[in-house]
């Protein structure tokens, strides 16, 4: 499937922390023909085993995290705006007359609200996630019939195409990743393996990380590649600490990752000219493989990340390229291992 | 067509102040053969409807075409978007928001520094207009040049949406007063009236300055979207308006002091035909009246408004009902106003 066509089925799918049900079967259909996938109920992740599984085959976990940043329900108010707490880093210049679904006993549309600037002394100053109501348009009554304490929401916005083939939208952290994992096992559809390829699409990566930690657990992976997104240069960055878009695959480089899987992807891009960048980081990597490495006895691990602008915005940007590109990195280097 | 799908279609159309172009070429295409009209050199589209009984004082109706917005001001070397408000935005809900630019529609989107890279005093204050930019994707500015140039004009993304009886769109203020005023001129009205589509009432009543001269009227009514603050978030004395009360028939804001004897026969009016009719509470906001009541010798004006949460964004949020009153008053007002 085409690249951009795989966002706009994963990234208007709900799924924020805790409640990636929707999200993770957006992505399980699509990997359908290539294996068996199954939501996991206990830790909310989707776990996918491509055709051909093997006991007696090593195991390589490929982790993308299928929840996002959203909101949770805390009080309905009886005149029916809802109070809600972040779940995961909310940027609080994004928040006021953004447009939001909450996820109840249906999905219902509202608004997060801002006073008019009319009314406002001092528009400068930006409300913290506790001082917004979302407004959804019903009574405290009707509201109360829909949502619950508890209920989720996340901001509307699907994936939309910008110049080239750049594409911006809600949720591309870490959908992003998740289609990477899909077009790597596109690519690989009717190839004969040395190993196992396990795809955990995980939940909770913005809370902690949970859904890594326990899904890791149970299938006991041999060595873990975490797809995640990071920071792409933009204005106003420090371009030390930033990737670029567009300039491929982030490999990432760590005290707390395995320095011979680094190599290997390296090594990997060289020979097969694809382009990449190198992620120095100096300790724990701020991804899901930061869970992953000290499952059960510890596991080899290593990050690739897609360079993301805005991240945990509305308006995250990423490249196809750079999907592309890591997707075929993948296939080649999971290709060569035996 | 139902007042409703007229909304819906005309807050789709892209029109900030000085651009309305869209919004006047569908208005014309609506009102073609149902009246008299003329486009005067600023934009403003004034028509005239004629009606069963000619009086001897002319009527005046009028609502604005444009809506806020952004207009480009420069490309830097790496092919980002600087702009300017048009018209009040508030600089807190720009952020993150997708924006269509001139007239091929390029999107793009508003952003800034990753929120893991702020610095803590960063974290709690809107990024100010001249440090935001659009990104549309472009690397350069020859590339960005391709597709965008200085003094395009910006919009917000839309999306028209309900949310139970109420309505989320950008641009109701103001084109709730043009689905109104394209409702009567489709109902046929009884006295002669003048129907006057304004431009650039956003950056300061510019085109009801020009439209009130040209038909010199005796009375006029405006009708506008106004601030309602009916949100947990204000106390009750500072909400203006609510939704759900009603049309809003103020006595003051900031740009007029309304003609008492029309404030109370809208009043009247409502009591008498069951149709909600509340006022605003804080003297705030201002609209076309501001220009239209000291127009040549004086014109008596009042405004009738559809309360509307979030002015001015991306997310303004209307009652139904609150629509239908208006448009309910406006058609008694338009009739009784001749009997004073």
């Amino acid at each position: 499937m085409e690249t951009f066509d795989i966002l706009c089925k994963l990234c208007p799918s709900f799924g924020v922390s805790g409640d990636e049900q929707e999200a993770a079967e957006a992505a399980l259909k699509i990997l359908a023909p290539y294996g068996e996938g199954t939501f996991d109920k206990k830790t909310g992740n989707a776990v996918f085993r491509r055709s051909g599984y093997d006991e007696s085959k090593k195991t390589i976990l490929l982790d993308a995290h299928i929840d996002e940043i959203g909101f949770v329900v805390t009080y309905i108010t009886d005149d029916g705006f809802l109070k809600v707490a972040p779940v995961g880093g909310i940027d609080r210049r994004m928040l006021l007359a953004s447009e939001v679904t909450v996820f109840g006993k249906q999905q219902v549309r509202g608004v997060i609200t801002s006073t008019p600037p009319h009314l406002e002394d001092d528009n400068k100053k930006l409300p913290e996630v506790s001082d917004i109501y979302i407004d959804i348009g019903m009574t405290g009554e009707e509201a109360r019939s829909i949502i619950s304490l508890g209920d989720k929401a996340c901001v509307v916005n699907s994936p939309v195409r910008l110049l080239g083939s750049r594409v911006s939208g809600k949720a591309l952290d870490d959908r992003s990743g998740a289609a990477v994992l899909i077009k790597t096992v596109e690519l690989l559809a009717d190839k004969q393996l040395g190993v196992n390829v396990v795809l955990l699409l995980s939940s909770k990566e913005e809370i902690h990380g949970v859904g890594a930690m326990t899904g890791a657990f149970d299938i006991s992976p041999d060595m873990a590649i975490a797809f995640d997104v990071s920071f792409a240069y933009t204005q106003g960055e420090d371009k030390e600490e930033c990737g670029e878009l567009s300039k491929g695959p982030m490999i990432g480089i760590s005290p707390s990752l395995s320095r011979e899987l680094s190599d290997a992807l390296i090594s990997c891009a060289k020979e097969k000219n694809i382009p990449y960048q190198l992620e120095i980081m100096n300790g724990r990597t701020g991804t899901n493989a930061d869970m992953i490495t000290v499952s059960k006895g510890g596991v080899r691990s290593v990050t690739v990340s897609i360079p993301e602008k805005y991240m945990h915005t509305p308006a995250e940007i990423v490249d196809i390229d750079d999907i592309d590109n890591t997707a075929l990195l993948l296939a080649e280097f999971i290709g060569g291992l035996e | 067509m139902d007042i409703l799908t007229e909304l819906e279609t005309l807050c789709g159309l892209n029109g900030i102040s000085g651009d309305e172009g869209a919004v006047r070429e569908y208005i014309i295409s609506q009102i073609e053969g149902k009246c008299e009209y003329s486009i005067d050199p600023l934009g403003n589209i004034i028509a005239f409807c004629k009606g069963i009984k000619t009086p001897d004082k002319k009527l005046m109706i009028s609502a604005h075409m444009d809506e806020v917005g952004f207009i480009v001001t420069y490309i830097t070397d790496k092919g980002l978007i600087k702009f300017a408000p048009v018209g009040g935005v508030d600089p807190r809900i720009v952020f993150g928001k997708r924006v269509s630019i001139g007239k091929n529609g390029i999107v793009g989107v508003v952003g800034g520094k990753a929120l893991h890279h702020l610095e803590s005093d960063e974290k709690e204050k809107a990024v100010p207009f001249d440090k935001l930019y659009i990104d549309i994707g472009a690397d350069s500015k020859e590339q960005a040049e391709k597709y965008v140039s200085l003094g395009d004009s910006v919009c917000f993304d839309n999306s028209f949406i309900t949310m139970g009886d109420k309505i989320k769109s950008k641009a109701i203020d103001d084109r709730a007063g043009c689905a109104v005023m394209l409702d009567m001129i489709r109902q046929g009205v009884e006295y002669d009236t003048y129907f006057t589509f304004v431009v650039q009432e956003e950056i300061g009543l510019r085109g009801s300055t020009a439209a009130a001269y040209t038909v010199a009227p005796d009375y006029a009514i405006v009708l506008e979207a106004t601030t309602a603050a009916d949100i947990p978030a204000s106390s009750d004395d500072k909400r203006v308006c609510e939704l759900d009360k009603g049309a809003v028939v103020s006595f003051m804001d900031r740009s007029t002091m309304y003609d008492k004897e029309l404030y109370q026969l809208a009043f009247d009016i409502g009591a008498q035909k069951g149709i909600p009719v509340q006022t605003k509470t804080m003297v705030a906001g201002g609209n076309d009246a501001g220009a239209i009541h000291k127009s040549r010798g004086g014109v008596r004006t009042c405004a009738l408004s559809v309360p509307c949460r979030y002015l001015h964004s991306p997310s303004c949020v209307i009652s139904k009902n609150d629509l239908q009153s208006v448009r309910a008053l406006a058609g008694e007002l338009s009739k009784r106003i001749f009997e004073l």
